[in-house]
């Protein structure tokens, strides 16, 4: 038994169009250990959240999946419905791009976090209310009892994705996904975002699994990486290995397109 | 909030009060002459100049406007007759009192625009929210192609169709009439279920029309998607992250389509000689009963008024973003 914690192997995501099925995601094979988190890079439409969704269940209707997706040595891929209900959010969490659009506007933040924490623990709604605000302040959020009966659009974009993560790991989840959860935020915001990641990782000892499509956001924060391509996974090692040594020409063009501080610029 | 409030409640004045001007303006000033029309046919001069000295036409414009709102909060007399507040004038083809007419055919109106809204908000709304769920199946196309055709029918048509096969032929249903339900609830159930089905029909498939779009745009929202990454039940999910809202908007429209009826179904209601606001509309516009018609009319709008304002008040308690911004 390895210390993985979190295994793909062999994920293929086929999705039905017109033209017929299409693989979105082809062979991907990955690993999470404890601790530890996972870049996964590529340009959008390179089957980046099809992986993440295929893991939790929420791929389109009519997708297919083949392979295997562990988390602690119990499958996953084939699972129903019902069953994954009790993995997600509790085991496995999510953090999306757009915190505005993924919070429901019609409702306090805090009841937001407070319901998924009642549905996975069960419990009073004061006791809830209390985890609820306990998590806030764990993302550093100002005045976090009173803030809990605010709404999304209340918050700044920052404040708004920091609600999203407290929401996530309020359930102490064993990984954490992050779908480009910096993309949407300003460049200060972000460098914020990732610190804050980083500190509650180290911790909470929660996996992580992020997504960007951002070289230097991932270099910041992942130990390993695997670049995709239109569905491919065509490079998978550690941070160091990727970015010093890119053995594939896709990856050394997107390092190459990272616009960088020395670069010479023919105006 | 309060000014909010306050505010909307002067513009709701205001509106109803040009809505009176120009009522007044259209009915009393360029339609055929009232003192004319209530000297009928052995008419004199002197009769006429009479008339008019008592309903005050020949005071100049402003005053009898004047005369006219003072008297639907006040009273007024008409030469020796008292009308009390609120007076609205008396009908020149019954010389009943405007305002008692009103009152008395109401309640009619009332009973058949509740009882159609609740019927197209039940089968219209679960509906829709049927199709949207089960959307692309036979049920979703089968009900979205009955919807279609459900508008596109005139309630005219309908009311005498279900008239014939109903009340004539098969003779399951009376002939409605207002019957009040405390003389006897199974006849005026029986009395109304038409005028309400009638009424209902159009509205009913506007509405599941709108809620199947409404429901699915919310489904393609992320914060759908959220709940469920959440691993929220699915009855909470519905609940929350999908029915909420998707079916906030449909209360304003609600709003207004309910407030236009309170001022009477005309044709439904005409159809099914019930005798209501709609009716008493129809009667007075063919007879050219001139009072009878701006009471009408002033009452509809009234109506629709209230009815804005209710809406976008109880909008600012549904959705949040609103009260913010209003506070």
């Amino acid at each position: 038994m390895s210390d993985e914690l979190f295994v793909v192997d062999n994920l293929t995501v086929t999705l039905p169009t017109s033209r017929g099925p299409v693989d979105v995601v082809k062979n991907v094979s990955f690993t999470v250990g404890r601790d530890e988190t996972v870049g996964i890079v590529g340009e959008s439409g390179s089957g980046k959240s099809m992986t993440a969704l295929a893991v939790l269940g929420l791929l389109p209707r009519g997708a297919r999946t083949s392979g295997s997706v562990r988390l602690d040595g119990a499958e996953l891929l084939g699972r129903s419905d019902r069953d994954l209900k009790s993995v997600r959010g509790n085991a496995i969490s999510m953090v999306f791009q757009d915190p505005l659009s993924s919070l429901n506007p019609y409702y306090t933040v805090g009841l937001q976090i407070e319901e998924m924490y009642r549905t996975h623990r069960g419990g009073t709604r004061r006791a809830a209310r209390r985890v609820a605000i306990e998590a806030l302040e764990r993302v550093h959020i100002p005045d976090a009892a009173r803030r809990v009966d605010h709404y999304p659009h209340q918050f700044s974009g920052g404040m708004r994705q920091r609600v999203m993560i407290a929401m996530a790991l309020c359930c102490s989840p064993s990984l954490l996904i992050a779908d480009e959860p910096t993309t949407a935020l300003d460049v200060t915001v972000q460098a914020q975002i990732l610190e804050l990641l980083s500190e509650l990782q180290s911790t909470t000892g929660t996996g992580m699994m992020f997504i960007t499509h951002d070289l230097a956001v991932i270099s910041s924060i992942a130990q390993r990486v695997l670049v995709m391509q239109s569905g491919d996974p065509v490079e998978y090692g550690t941070a160091e290995q990727v970015f010093s040594d890119p053995r594939h020409e896709y990856t050394r063009m997107l390092l190459d397109a990272v616009p960088r501080i020395d670069d010479e610029v023919a105006l | 909030m309060m000014r909010y409030v306050l505010g909307r409640l002067g513009g709701v004045v205001l509106i109803l009060l040009a809505v009176c001007l120009f009522t007044y303006l259209i009915f009393f000033k360029l339609s055929p002459d009232p003192a004319v029309m209530i000297c009928g046919k052995t008419c004199t001069p002197e009769r006429i100049d009479s008339i008019r000295d008592v309903l005050g036409l020949n005071q100049p414009l402003l005053t009898q406007f004047w005369d006219f709102l003072s008297g639907i909060f006040a009273g007024r007399d008409y030469g020796s007759v008292h009308c009390s507040a609120p007076c609205l004038g008396y009908s020149f083809q019954t010389n009943e009192s405007v305002w008692s007419m009103i009152t008395a055919r109401l309640p009619v109106s009332i009973t058949v625009a509740v009882g159609a809204a609740v019927l197209w908000l039940l089968v219209g709304v679960i509906g829709g929210l049927v199709s949207a769920v089960k959307q692309g199946t036979w049920w979703d196309r089968s009900a979205m192609g009955l919807a279609l055709g459900g508008v596109s029918v005139p309630n005219y048509v309908l009311a005498l169709v279900l008239q014939y096969v109903l009340v004539v032929k098969l003779q399951l249903l009376p002939f409605p009439s207002a019957v009040p339900f405390a003389d006897d609830p199974l006849l005026w159930l029986e009395s109304y279920l038409m005028p309400w089905v009638v009424l209902a029909v159009g509205y009913a498939c506007l509405y599941a029309r709108l809620t199947r779009s409404n429901v699915i745009d919310t489904l393609a929202e992320n914060y759908y998607r959220t709940a469920r990454a959440k691993g929220l039940s699915g009855a909470l999910i519905m609940r929350r992250h999908a029915l909420r809202p998707a079916l906030t908007p449909i209360t304003t429209i609600f709003g207004m389509d309910f407030a236009g009826l309170l001022g009477g179904a005309l044709i439904t209601e005409t159809v099914f000689g019930l005798n209501g606001i709609g009716k008493m509309a129809a009667d007075s516009i063919a007879k050219n009963d001139q009072p009878v018609i701006m009471a009408v009319t002033l009452l509809a709008a009234f109506f629709v008024v209230i009815g804005n304002v209710v809406v976008d008040l109880l909008y600012t308690a549904l959705d949040p973003r609103v009260r913010v911004v209003s506070s």
